[in-house]
Order: C-alpha cells, then sequence, then structure tokens
C-alpha cells in the first residue's frame, strides 16, 4: 500500500538534480530510481521485518501508516504547492497518419513495454525470477529447498521501488507537475488495475491496466469526467466481490 | 471552555466512528468503508432536519438505519471475501460513496440559502441544532447521551452470545461453523450494526458541524477511524473510546501538533503493529482486570458456546 508514496517520492527527488542545475533527463531518472530504492528499503524495514508471521492484516496496516508517514513528509517539505515537471520530450504532438500523438506519451509507452519484457525476462528467464516465485507461492517449501526469503523479499522491494521510480518520473512528466495528492490517485488506480487483473499476474496486470484506461476514457466520453473515478471503484468493487481471482487468473484456493 | 467543548464533541463523534470499525474488527477482518456510511448517516440526517422537517431524534434515527439497511446490502457480497480483498473492496465502498455524493444536486431554497446536497460544494446550512437555542454544551450532552446508549448496547453484546459467536468466528471461521454458528449470519449482522453506528455518528457530526463535504470522508477519516480501535486496543470496547481520546485529544489539543497529525496517526500505527499488535488494551489486560476485580474470575480465554 506505500508503493504510490513510493512512486511519487521517487518523482519529487528527482527533481532536485534539476533545481540544483539543469540535469539531463537521463540523470532525473537515475536520481528516482535511486531514491525509490531507498525508500522502498525503507518501507521493507519498517512495516514487513518485525512484523510477525501470521497476522495477515498487519504488513497492511504498517504500510498504509507508512503511506501517510511519507505524504506528509513530502508536504512538509514542499508546503504542499504542486512542483513543475520539465518534460523532456517538447510539447509538439507527433502526427501518426490521421492522430495526433503527445511525445511524452509515446515515451511512456516505450518506457511500459521495455520495463514489462525486462521484468518478464527477470521472473520466467532467471534463477532469481523462479526463486522469487517460488517464495511468493510457498515460503516454507521455499525456504527448505534453500532459498533465502529474507533476501528474495529485500531484492523484490528494490526491484520494484526501482520500477516505482520509472513510474514517478513519467507519472510526473505526463501531468507536467508534481503534487502530494499523486500518492493516493496512483495507489488507488494501482490497486484497481491490479484487483482487475488478478493479484501476481503479470499478463493480469496489463489486460487490468487496458481495460480501465478504455473503460475510463469512454466513461469520461459519455457520462462526464466526475463519473469517471466512480466507475473506476465500482469495478474494483464489483471485481473483487465477485471474481477475487481478477479477470485472467485463475482460482487457486 | 468552548474550545474544550468542541474537543470533547469530536472526540465523542470519532469514537461512534471507532467502535463501528472495532465491531468489524472484532469479526476477524478490517473494515476502511465506515467512513461510507458515516457520509450516508450525515446526509441523510442532515437532509431529514434541514429539508424534510424533521425533528433530531428521528432523522439521526433515519440516517443510522439507512446506514444500516447500506450495510447490510453490502455486507452480503463484500463478506464472501476476507483479509486484504475485504479491506480494499470497503475502501472501495468508501470511495464509491464520496464521489457518488461529489455528484448529487438535490437542492432547495430555503430562506435564501441553497440547503441540500450540492456536489463538489457539500452540504451546507445544517442548522437545526443551533436555530433551537442549543449552546455548543447542550449538544455535547446529545452526543454524550448517544455515545452512553451505544456504549450499553456494546457491554451488553460483549457478554451476550451474539459477542461470544462473533469471537469465535474470528478466532476460527471453520471451527465456528462446525459447532453450528451460522457464520455469514453473524459476520453480516455485525457489519451491518458497525455500518448503523458509523450511520449516527455521521448524523450527529453533520449537526454539529453544519457542514459535510465528500473530502471529509476520503482516506484521512478512514484511516483515523481504524486507528481508534488499533491503538486502543482489541480486547475490549473500552480500549476504542481510549484511542478516541487520546488521539483525538493529542492532535486537536495541543496546537503544536496541528501540522503533524499525519505522522503521529501513521507513525502510531507502525509501532503497534510491530510491538502491540492487539492494541493497548488487548485480551490479555482485559483478563487481567477481570481477575482482579473478582478473584474467582477464569483466567483463561472462555470459549464460545
Amino acid at each position: 500500500m506505500a508503493y504510490g508514496s513510493t512512486i511519487m517520492a521517487g518523482a519529487y527527488v528527482a527533481l532536485v538534480p534539476v533545481y540544483l542545475f539543469r540535469a539531463p533527463a537521463w540523470l532525473m531518472v537515475l536520481t528516482g530510481i535511486a531514491a525509490a530504492v531507498l525508500v522502498g528499503l525503507l518501507v521493507e524495514f519498517c512495516c514487513f521485518r518485525f512484523i510477525k508471521k501470521g497476522h495477515e492484516l498487519a504488513p497492511l496496516m504498517t504500510t498504509i501508516g507508512m503511506l501517510i508517514v511519507i505524504n506528509e513528509a513530502i508536504v512538509h517539505a514542499t508546503d504542499a504547492v504542486g512542483l513543475k515537471y520539465p518534460s523532456p520530450f517538447g510539447d509538439v504532438a507527433l502526427e501518426l497518419g490521421q492522430f495526433l500523438v503527445r511525445r511524452d506519451y509515446l515515451a511512456v509507452l516505450v518506457a511500459g513495454v521495455v520495463c514489462f519484457t525486462l521484468i518478464f525476462l527477470l521472473l520466467y528467464r532467471t534463477r532469481f525470477g523462479r526463486a522469487m516465485r517460488a517464495v511468493a507461492e510457498r515460503p516454507e517449501a521455499a525456504q527448505i529447498l534453500g532459498v533465502s526469503v529474507r533476501r528474495v523479499n529485500v531484492l523484490t522491494f528494490v526491484l520494484t521501488s526501482a520500477l516505482a521510480g520509472v513510474i514517478g518520473f513519467f507519472a510526473a512528466v505526463s501531468v507536467g507537475s508534481a503534487r502530494p495528492d499523486m500518492a493516493f490517485f496512483v495507489t488507488g488506480k494501482g490497486l484497481v488495475v491490479m484487483v482487475l487483473g488478478g493479484l501476481g499476474s503479470l499478463p493480469g496486470a496489463i489486460v487490468g491496466g487496458l481495460v480501465l484506461g478504455v473503460l475510463e476514457f469512454e466513461a469520461t466520453w459519455f457520462l462526464g469526467a466526475t463519473y469517471r473515478d466512480i466507475l473506476a471503484f465500482v469495478i474494483l468493487f464489483l471485481v473483487l466481490v465477485f471474481r477475487p481471482q481478477g479477470l485472467v487468473g485463475t482460482r487457486t484456493t | 471552555m468552548d474550545y474544550y467543548v468542541a474537543i470533547a464533541s469530536i472526540i465523542g463523534i470519532h469514537a461512534l466512528l471507532g467502535l463501528s470499525v472495532y465491531v468489524v474488527a472484532i469479526s476477524g477482518q478490517m473494515s476502511f468503508g465506515q467512513q461510507g456510511f458515516f457520509a450516508i448517516g450525515a446526509y441523510l440526517a442532515g437532509m431529514s432536519t434541514a429539508m424534510w422537517g424533521l425533528g433530531l431524534v428521528p432523522a439521526l434515527v433515519l440516517g443510522a438505519l439507512v446506514a444500516g439497511a447500506m450495510g447490510f446490502v453490502v455486507g452480503f457480497p463484500a463478506l464472501r471475501v476476507r483479509g486484504l480483498y475485504l479491506a480494499i473492496a470497503t475502501f472501495g465502498f468508501g470511495e464509491i460513496v464520496r464521489l457518488a455524493f461529489l455528484n448529487v444536486r438535490y437542492t432547495e431554497n430555503i430562506g435564501g440559502r441553497v440547503v441540500g446536497p450540492n456536489g463538489a460544494e457539500g452540504f451546507r446550512h445544517v442548522r437545526y441544532v443551533y436555530d433551537r437555542g442549543f449552546t455548543g454544551l447542550h449538544y455535547l450532552a446529545v452526543i454524550l447521551v448517544v455515545l452512553v446508549v451505544v456504549v450499553i448496547l456494546f457491554f451488553l453484546l460483549e457478554r451476550s452470545k451474539v459477542g461470544a459467536k462473533l469471537r469465535a468466528v474470528e478466532e476460527d471461521e471453520t471451527a465456528a461453523a462446525m459447532i453450528g454458528i451460522n457464520v455469514t449470519r453473524v459476520k453480516v449482522v455485525a457489519f451491518a450494526a458497525a455500518a448503523a453506528v458509523a450511520g449516527l455518528g455521521g448524523g450527529l457530526f453533520i449537526h454539529y458541524s453544519t457542514y459535510i463535504d465528500h473530502d471529509m470522508v476520503a482516506l484521512p477519516l478512514a484511516i483515523a477511524s481504524v486507528t481508534y480501535p488499533l491503538l486502543g486496543g482489541l480486547g475490549s470496547f473500552v480500549g476504542t473510546l481510549l484511542g478516541a481520546i487520546v488521539l483525538v485529544g493529542l492532535t486537536e489539543g495541543l496546537r503544536g501538533l496541528q501540522g503533524m497529525r499525519e505522522f503521529v496517526y501513521g507513525g502510531l500505527i507502525i509501532l503497534m503493529m510491530i510491538f502491540r499488535p492487539r492494541g493497548i488494551v488487548d485480551e490479555a489486560l482485559v483478563l487481567r482486570v477481570k481477575s482482579w476485580l473478582s478473584p474467582r474470575a477464569p483466567r483463561e480465554p472462555v470459549q464460545a458456546p
């Protein structure tokens, strides 16, 4: 649940080198990733390490606590004012046939495909990926087979936080500013996408993202912008209650 | 003096919200959607007095009943899932309610004022209480009476068979079902009762503040309401009251802490989860206090029938 604020922290810290000196985009992304990884490790340390096993809801509660703390830290550091986010891609739209495409959106798309490919390769083609999936499925069994659950967990956090750094950068670029309410927004939408596709399913996440994106756009068009978010949460509620395994997932329990 | 009356009023209202989460929590689940029922109770009770000419008591009862009915309608499907899923689903419900009130426009022009739910502008001018010459102190008395009634009901609940059933369901659903407890019914009834209590809190709130808007029932309120029972403890409803008094007292009472409110809440949740996951007043403490009060009380938890 603290993932949204990790993303936001990445987005904010990525701004620091821009303010210090006119940093190029790649340096912003790298700073964002580094900051997000640090925050991610902090979350792991505070929220997961000391929690006793078998307390199912405890990590949920601690990460929500962390979400608030990180948010407040950013609100206090920036006086809750949105910061302008420079776009390295310029404002000019590309013309592709009869469509106009904003260049930063195109960059988001490319970055998304690259990230997805990397994660897919890591999860399904490497030793570490196999260990990660084993720990997710059955930690005890993985431990018996010689996988260090603790190390895998920490590395997973590093990995997802690095990703959060990238997401934070692109999210802020496409909106044009970094604002403290970003985390709630990203967390909310992220939850809907995750649940829609099925928890812990990589193709599910993509399907969920696409379905939500299309539905939200159609809702904005036909019903108006204020109904868009209702629709997202109605979908969240209905899928959770009637199809907890997600749209493409299979029932495991 | 007015200042302390105001703080006490807020404590009373938030205690109701905390108790609402507590009921769900002792059936072993966590809800982040009680602020949705709070909002339903508030808007309904507000409309009852400001637009439909009802008195305060019928308005509060109506708000609580509708919120409770909503709790039943939502709880029935939602309680099929549990744990993390339920927490997310209830939060989704809370957001649906909040966003619905962001869109609802149902206003009347009463005495030159626009009264009624007015979309993003919120629901203004619920002045029933103050128009009838109540002072802050009078209204605090109303809040406390309601709180005492609810607390008495809770006290009876804890000692009743229903309370024992709830705890049995929390402890082990399968075992509870095997000794003949209708797990679904117990959970849904508890959820509906919890929703009614939250609705009652909402009704009291809107008459206290004369105003509510969708921003007031967003995630921060959900987190506050969950923090009270978690900090106070899940061993007895006394813990929730204690949690509300301590937290609201700290954050409203100490001016220096005003800006740090969210830090306090967030930090406390993390620390409590690590060091004392059942809160200050946990089951062990309840048993110890009981054994001090009457030496012959059982030292081991009494199992549900």
